[in-house]
């Protein structure tokens, strides 16, 4: 399928928060309670329109725990958006995002656009991170803040779609030059043509984003 | 491949006798799945599976007693034997004979017990929020705080203070709860000791030390690999801008056990443990070959997610492996193993260090002495497993 643009993603955050369930309810529109944990990295992919464009989003899941960043930490680089993702109901998930955030900003690039994602806002008789934490916590560091929960499906498609749509709009600001693919955007068949022309996207000839 | 995904409507609970499993005794997902192993055989294949039977049970002796003679004298006949797999019901016995962890666990009585009852692990919440990530798909380990999964809490977290150095760190699970199939718990965690401190091959805990150093050497080897046995999918790969950890991480994390068919897994390990982590490789090889031409034509998603899914005939141990077999990697590994120590400034632990390894469990042994602070009490005898 041709697409505008395409942009690639990354989820971050400690394991067991839930990335693999947002990336399935986003990708294939269930949730799975029960699942094989991520081991290195899975992929999603999905169309979605913003300002009557189609727009592709690559996603790359990530597993979460610390021994594994030497193998995603590479998926940083070339990645136009992440979403940095913790659990309410676990306080140390939301201590660890400073780490997270500085991980993705030694090695992720200047202008990535990051979400921060509050997920399982279904469980919030088991809250231990309130609602004003996560949004002082995304002002402080210049994040878009919502929560979410991949259960319920709850904002999911927000927290995916918001982020394409900021990134578009960097598009628009001219932040990035579209034609280097080290930002984690590629332009499509009706993109607006960097300096290298509009390209087919049909072929899909995406690139990964790590070496 | 995509991972295994257990039915929507599963409930944690005791198991339902209406739920079908095949002959390893997953959940099946499709009641008229096709999976070739598990359809009644006739009465001649039976016949011949006896006769491999006998002649196995002859080899190994009473309890094992005859092995290590047999290997000194036939290991080639061995080496044929084990690459047209042990017969499942041997399966347990074989694999703690060739990995060495028989000896280990004869070495190290009362080792494992210490482990499990009287020491307290870091790790231990870590553990229990993986444990029903493990093969949810299982019976074994599919009802919540099951034996199956409490055993698999055990292990791990015995492992985990075995080792402090490397803990827990996900994927070891996977293995855990594989062996955890054929043998009991106290075998499964000394054959874990076998092969990550290398009792017969190199040791394999790169795998799971900080920064996974052996699963980086693992992908370095392995895309050269694939650039010299298949240059032009390996010219394709690059152009796609696709690289191993994308497909290959869980192969070497976890050796195959995370998400290829389980009559595959069993095969490959059977393998592994006697010759050692090559065959990963030669497997890995022997797929893209086998999938050569469909993958050469992929573009950049269908290529993930033809990696992540390879059909069912390429799936099938009897093709797969013979195909495996004929690939020949073990001197171009070596080489590149110096190479990427050269790149990197650095070598991993290597091969057969008995006396290291022995070492380490002595050194345990004083560890674990009952006094230690983080000690349950004395008096509480009850092990520490999931409540």
């Amino acid at each position: 399928m041709s697409y505008a643009y395409l942009f690639k993603y990354i989820i971050i955050g400690d394991t067991g928060v839930g990335k693999s369930c947002l990336l399935l309810q986003f990708t294939d529109k269930r949730f799975q309670p029960v699942h094989d944990l991520t081991i290195g990295v899975e992929f999603g992919a999905r169309m979605i329109t913003i300002d009557n464009k189609p727009i592709k989003l690559q996603i790359w899941d990530t597993a979460g725990q610390e021994s594994f960043r030497s193998i995603t930490r590479s998926y940083y680089r070339g990645a136009a958006g992440a979403l940095l993702v913790y659990d309410i109901t676990r306080r140390e998930t939301f201590n660890h995002l400073a780490n997270w955030l500085e991980d993705a900003r030694q090695h992720a690039n200047a202008n990535m656009t990051i979400m921060l994602i509050g997920n399982k806002c279904d469980l919030s008789h088991r809250r231990a991170v309130s609602t004003e934490e996560g949004e002082q916590f995304a002002k402080e560091h210049g994040l878009v803040f919502m929560e979410a929960s991949a259960k319920t499906a709850q904002n999911v498609e927000e927290a995916f779609i918001s982020t394409a749509a900021t990134i578009y709009k960097k598009i628009q600001d001219g932040v990035f030059d579209v034609s280097n693919e080290s930002y984690g955007i590629k332009v499509g068949y009706g993109g607006i043509p960097g300096p290298s022309g509009g390209r087919d996207g049909t072929s899909s000839q995406a690139g990964g984003c790590c070496s | 491949m995509e991972k295994k995904r257990a039915n929507d409507e599963f409930e944690p609970g005791p198991i339902l006798p209406s739920q079908s499993v095949d002959r390893f005794e997953f959940i099946k997902q499709e009641q008229n799945s096709s999976e070739g192993l598990s359809t009644s055989r006739s009465a001649n294949e039976h016949e011949r599976e006896e006769r491999r039977i006998r002649k196995w049970r002859k080899i190994i002796g009473v309890g094992g007693s005859d092995w290590k003679q047999y290997v000194r004298r036939k290991p080639h006949v061995v080496k044929k034997l084990i690459r047209k797999g042990i017969p499942d019901c041997l399966r347990g016995l074989v694999w703690q004979l060739i990995s060495g962890s028989r000896d280990l666990l004869l070495m190290n009585p009362g080792v494992y017990e210490q482990l499990v009852i009287y020491e307290t692990s870091a790790s231990e919440l870590d553990i229990i929020r993986d444990i029903s990530r493990t093969f949810p798909s299982h019976v074994f380990f599919q009802q919540r705080h099951g034996p199956g999964q409490r055993s698999l809490y055990n292990v791990l977290k015995a492992y985990s203070v075995y080792d402090r150095d490397v803990g827990y760190v996900q994927g070891m699970g996977f293995l855990a709860g594989l062996l955890l199939l054929y043998m009991s718990e106290e075998d499964a965690f000394w054959l874990l000791v076998a092969l990550l401190k290398g009792a017969v091959h190199a040791p394999m805990e790169g795998l799971y030390l900080a920064g996974l150093p052996l699963v980086q050497q693992y992908l370095f080897q392995f895309e050269q690999l694939v650039k010299e046995h298949s240059p032009k999918l390996g010219q394709h790969f690059s152009e796609e801008m696709i690289n191993p950890s994308m497909y290959a991480s869980q192969w070497f994390i976890t050796l195959f056990s995370y998400s290829f068919p389980f009559p595959l897994a069993l095969r490959i390990w059977d393998v592994f443990l006697f010759e050692g982590v090559k065959v990963v490789f030669k497997v890995g090889l022997a797929l893209l070959k086998f999938c050569h031409d469909d993958l050469i034509k992929l573009p950049f998603e269908k290529l993930i997610h033809a990696l992540r899914n390879f059909p069912e005939d390429a799936m099938n141990p009897d093709t797969l492996l013979p195909l495996a077999f004929s690939v020949k990697v073990s001197k171009r590994l070596e080489e590149l193993q110096q190479e990427y120590e050269k790149r990197n400034g650095g070598t991993l632990p290597k091969a057969g260090s008995t006396n290291r390894l022995l070492q380490a469990i002595k050194h345990k042994e004083l560890s674990i002495k009952p006094e230690r602070s983080n000690c349950v009490q004395k008096d509480d005898p009850s092990p520490r497993i999931l409540h």
